[in-house]
């Protein structure tokens, strides 16, 4: 118990070896490769077809490399109704406020689960995780209709309730693990200390469930980032819209005919910042991930 | 002045009882050692105390004030946890101020009382290092360290001992002693460590299932146990319990028959023909030579320390006797021994435990 062990299971995954012997080590090597291709394959193919132009986008065979350098797709992204700028601050400020909506919420919540004597406690937490059973798309329509009325339809604030619903039962369960992780002699030495409970969730859990905080940011980002459906229902006005109903709109061409360049460069933009906040994060995330997985 | 007082405690988790009326003081300056085998509700005794558990009914009474309901950082108290319990997360000198800070203690203030107490367990190159890069016994300092930084009446240490090696544990149970006579504190520790008891405190309080066993000095408890289980437990190696009966005798010196046929006299009171009595005899007070009360045994194991002998061994109705014996001895595993006790520094038990040859025992020297 002298160490407390938050940060064991990555440890443990960056020292692991796999076989020592070549062969076994050469198959598995290529298995992984295999299937890094597999997933990385569209990414690849959307990322060459985004700077092609646009008759080469379009011919038919395809040409898997471009043949010819062209920024004709990005600009036409760019430029498509509001312009980018427009919808990328919509889907960065409903994403950022989904965060934040479901740490605030996921957070006490977590640490209420964890370390507090409530009744039914048990109950109300599978109570909660079921909710994840039901199918949002069941929902929105009577959303939709409260929403409209509370003004809360083209709204950023609006979408991003809708997101931290659809992610706050995920958030609360990776919480409440990652504060449970934390031992128990922590708290008490924090009370004979002099802390409020709040005081211990402020100042000795919440930097100790950093990993779990950041593991539910990563999510609500992702999650906010990529959702469609809702985005498109609540957000009627083309100034209100996210990426994902851009992309949708941009593929529109004439007589119904798909512009597959502009489409494969909206890919591209919004997967870029998934990525990049991903990397930025995938110490936390990997030893929350696990530090909730684990115990 | 730190006076505590616990008084008719009694604890119990839903239907199971895990204190029963614990009555116990504590002086002022006193250090005292809780000790009793794992479960038997000292580390809950001593929550109690923190304020970090309610007892179910009783009070404790800290300086004739009843605290019975007061928080635990309202107490004046400071507790050592068995994992020391640092902040993984703050550097060494912020888990000594975290105490302080919470108080609203000025700041120069803290800095001042931090630096002190570093200087005090050689710690001050390590102020600005976190808890994981520091060895076990520079982390049970700091843990000691954070409790003083608050200067509390009352010290209370959950087996502060028992996450380090031996000899560490030697040295640190050394500079304990020796921080509690520079401190003048009052101390309350909890151990299952008898060693750990004797050599630290002043009085010694033997639990067992919840209840006070014996309450003493460490010389009394060793020299006066009050029933068997104390007797059992404090001393090492643990004291010899022969199984026997009464055989008559004359006022004031019974005689005694033990199981396999040999004859002891003890200054007890008779009782009648037959009724069964424990002799407890400690392994120190057997010798192989000289003594009155002769029992033939065979030795089965052997365990040579240097300055003295441990054999165990076997007699006819007594299936298991320890000896230490002083120095070097030419004995091997298989030999037969005559096994001496000293009658003088024999304890004798009845059937329900319970000490029969109260204040009739010479005391050892």
């Amino acid at each position: 118990m002298s160490d407390i062990p938050l940060e064991r299971g990555a440890v443990s995954v960056s020292t692991r070896r796999v076989g020592t012997r070549l062969p076994a080590r050469v198959i598995v090597a290529l298995i992984c490769w295999l299937v890094i291709a597999i997933m990385a394959w569209p990414l690849v193919m959307s990322f060459l077809a985004s700077f092609k132009p646009e008759a080469e986008v379009t011919a038919v065979p395809p040409d898997y490399l471009p043949h010819s350098f062209s920024l004709q797709s990005y600009l036409k992204v760019y430029g498509y109704q509001a312009g980018l700028p427009t919808y990328l601050f919509n889907s960065f400020m409903v994403a950022f406020l989904t965060i934040v909506f479901c740490l605030a919420l996921a957070v006490p919540a977590g640490y209420g689960l964890a370390r507090f004597h409530v009744p039914f406690k048990e109950v109300l937490f599978l109570v909660l995780l079921a909710s994840m059973m039901i199918p949002y798309q069941a929902l929105l329509t009577p959303l939709f209709l409260m929403f409209t009325k509370l003004g809360l339809t083209n709204n950023h604030v609006g979408l991003a309730i809708i997101h931290t619903i659809l992610q706050l039962p995920f958030s609360v369960y990776v919480m409440r693990n990652a504060f449970e992780g934390i031992p128990r002699e922590l708290e008490e030495a924090a009370i004979v200390d002099g802390c409020s409970p709040l005081q211990i969730l402020g100042r000795i859990f919440m930097p100790l469930a950093m990993p779990g905080m950041v593991t539910v940011s990563l999510f609500a980002f992702i999650m906010s980032w990529n959702e469609f459906l809702a985005a498109l229902i609540f957000m009627s006005k083309e100034t209100a819209f996210t990426l994902p109903v851009l992309l949708t709109g941009v593929i529109d061409s004439f007589y119904g005919s798909v512009s597959w360049g502009p489409l494969q460069a909206g890919v591209v933009v919004s997967v870029i910042p998934c990525i990049a906040i991903y990397f930025l994060l995938q110490r936390y995330y990997v030893s929350g991930f696990l530090s909730g997985a684990v115990k | 002045m730190s006076h505590l007082e616990l008084k008719n405690v009694s604890k119990s988790f839903g239907p199971v009882g895990v204190l029963h009326h614990v009555d116990i003081e504590v002086k002022d300056r006193e250090f005292v050692v809780f000790v009793g085998p794992s479960g038997c509700g000292k580390s809950t005794l001593l929550r109690i105390i923190a304020g970090l558990e309610k007892a179910t009914s009783g009070d404790v009474v800290l300086d004739g004030e009843v605290v019975n309901h007061l928080a635990a950082a309202d107490r004046g108290l400071a507790m050592v946890f068995q994992s020391y319990a640092l902040y993984p997360h703050m550097s060494v000198r912020q888990n000594l101020s975290f105490g302080l800070e919470n108080t609203k203690t000025p700041r120069d203030k803290i800095e001042a009382r931090v630096a002190e107490i570093a200087r005090m367990l050689r710690i001050e190159e390590l102020l600005e290092r976190k808890p994981r890069q520091l060895s076990g016994g520079q982390r049970q300092r700091v843990a000691i360290g954070r409790a003083m930084v608050r200067r509390p009446g009352v010290f209370l240490l959950d087996e502060p001992l028992s996450n380090l090696d031996a000899e560490l544990r030697v040295t640190m149970r050394a500079e304990l002693a020796a921080l509690h006579k520079r401190l003048d504190a009052t101390m309350i520790y909890v151990t299952h460590d008898q060693t750990e008891a004797m050599t630290l405190a002043d009085r010694i309080v033997v639990l067992r299932d919840g209840r006070v066993e014996q309450i003493g000095t460490p010389l009394e408890l060793y020299n006066r146990p009050a029933n068997r289980f104390v007797a059992g437990f404090i001393g090492a190696p643990h004291m010899n319990f022969l199984e026997g009966r009464f055989a008559g005798g004359e006022a004031g010196a019974a005689r005694i028959e033990l199981d396999g046929g040999h004859m002891l006299s003890l200054r007890i009171p008779v009782r009648p023909e037959g009724e069964p009595i424990t002799i407890g005899v400690r392994p120190h007070h057997i010798e192989t030579q000289g003594g009155q009360a002769r029992i033939p045994a065979t030795v089965t194991l052997v365990e040579a320390l240097g300055p003295e002998t441990v054999i165990h061994a076997e007699a006819e109705g007594q299936p298991r006797i320890v000896a230490a014996l002083a120095g070097q001895r030419a004995i091997t595993s298989g030999d037969t021994v005559s096994l001496a006790l000293d009658e003088r520094f024999l304890h004798a038990f009845d059937a329900d435990g319970r000490r029969v040859t109260e204040g009739e025992v010479a005391e050892e020297m």
